[in-house]
């Protein structure tokens, strides 16, 4: 009797031990690559003139103003930023509008025709939708962050890249919140993952020569933080501070940030937005 | 035309802003200081404060008001406030709670701007971001109940052409730095 009593514990005990060997083991992996993601600076490697896909991330009225305006401000330049893809929540018709505004009056008149087929809107499923109960909310966020996926990965129906572009991948990333922009770019972090992995057992196993390898780097971030938040991050900011590859700040107070020892810190871009 | 824009916003609503603002010592102050058009974007559930002061008969000073509850863009009206000799349109004013698509609309026209934070929201960074445009004067912070000497203080703040914050690095430049393009 006590033998077997002594059994049920010893087990449970192993199990607990298991449990949180696996769990730190999995800890220091995420955070030990995400380091040294980074800290990793991509080499020189992409000819000026290649075709770039942009991925534009639109939160909701504020952020989609805000993102539009900053795009607007810097003078965006349709002959680098070749190809743009708007990502919108499903039911802000305010950020698909306005997207589709900004394409008309700032991009296409630089040109001086217009081109329907150089950009897309795509739409995902909210991450929580206003109202909705905590209970359901991480189902539906893990729903937002599949349909992410396959936005990052070319596969949404809506997409339709030109042949030119040799990676469905989007070469960079611009994002300025909330919650979507999250399921964003930790689904662009993950695929870096994978490909790395990909890349280096490819290597190992000496399939193919180091050579083949000498890409441009895909799927950057850049984070832009809220013009309104002048000394503290926002919810959005702290979350994506040790995921964007970037993370530029308007207020002095906020440069210098790092998520963690080691990481790279946050940049003082001055006011984007006026 | 001088014309005193109030906005309360869309999200919240803003009472004590609008009680503030609707009462006969505050038409008093702006006519005095020659203003000739109230215009109130009062929010979704405001209409009843504009309502009831209209109907309650208290003198306008030689005021015209106006009021609306909500519109997709108030671009319009915000235009309204900039001076234009051709159409006899003196430079004017903004009240607005400290929304910063409002602000920052308010900051690209160059007109004075009092910025009165709503004090009952909870997450209150409208605060922080107030008190830091007053310290670059690009901006007058009021409580609701300061609004009338808040605007003695946005009159005689001067007409200059916004100095534009520069950082250490641009958004161009950043887009670029991470294709990592060959030199």
């Amino acid at each position: 009797m006590s033998a077997s009593s002594l059994s049920f514990w010893d087990l449970l005990l192993w199990c607990v031990v298991l449990a949180i060997t696996l769990g730190t083991i999995i800890l220091l992996v995420l955070l030990i690559s995400l380091t040294i993601s980074q800290n990793t600076i991509p080499s020189k490697c992409r000819p000026r003139g290649s075709p770039i896909h942009l991925l534009v991330v639109l939160g909701s009225g504020g952020h989609t103003a805000e993102m539009l305006y900053m795009l607007e401000r810097m003078k965006f330049d349709p002959q680098i930023y070749t190809y743009r893809t708007y990502l919108v929540s499903s039911g802000d018709n305010f950020s698909a509008d306005k997207a589709k505004e900004f394409e008309a009056q700032h991009v296409q008149n630089s040109q001086g025709h217009v081109h329907s087929n150089n950009y897309t809107i795509v739409t995902v499923p909210r991450a929580r939708r206003v109202h909705q109960s905590y209970l359901t909310a991480p189902f539906s966020t893990l729903q937002c962050f599949w349909a992410c996926l396959n936005v990052l990965r070319g596969l949404h129906p809506d997409q339709k890249l030109p042949k030119e572009y040799s990676s469905l991948y989007p070469d960079l990333i611009l994002t300025n919140g909330p919650a979507t922009a999250l399921c964003v770019v930790a689904g662009a972090k993950l695929i870096r993952f994978f490909l790395y992995l990909a890349k280096y057992t490819v290597l190992c196993l000496g399939l193919q020569k180091t050579s083949t390898f000498a890409s441009a780097p895909k799927l950057r971030a850049i984070y832009i933080e809220s013009w309104a938040r002048v000394s503290s991050l926002s919810t959005s900011g702290v979350l994506l501070l040790p995921l964007a590859d970037r993370f530029l700040v308007q207020w002095p107070a906020q440069a210098g940030r790092r998520a963690w020892w080691g990481m790279k810190r946050t940049q003082y871009a001055g006011w984007l937005v006026i | 035309m001088k014309l005193c824009f109030v906005t309360v916003g869309a999200t919240a609503s803003f009472h004590k802003l609008l009680e503030q603002v609707l009462s006969s010592e505050f038409l008093e102050i702006l006519a005095k200081r020659h203003y000739t058009h109230l215009l109130i974007q009062y929010g979704k559930d405001g209409q009843q404060i504009f309502q009831n002061f209209i109907d309650s008969g208290q003198p306008h000073h030689g005021l015209t008001l106006g009021g609306f509850d909500f519109q997709p863009s108030i671009d319009a009206q915000m235009m309204m406030t900039v001076e234009r000799e051709v159409v006899h349109q003196e430079r004017g004013l903004i009240i607005c709670h400290a929304g910063s698509g409002t602000v920052l609309a308010g900051l690209r026209l160059g007109v004075p701007l009092i910025v009165v934070p709503n004090p009952d929201l909870a997450d209150n960074h409208q605060q922080e971001l107030a008190d830091e445009l007053e310290e670059g004067n690009y901006v007058i912070s009021s409580s609701v109940k300061d609004l009338g000497s808040a605007i003695s203080r946005a009159e005689t703040q001067k007409s200059e052409v916004l100095s534009i914050r520069t950082g250490t690095t641009t958004l161009a430049e950043s887009m670029s730095d991470e294709l990592s393009f060959l030199d």
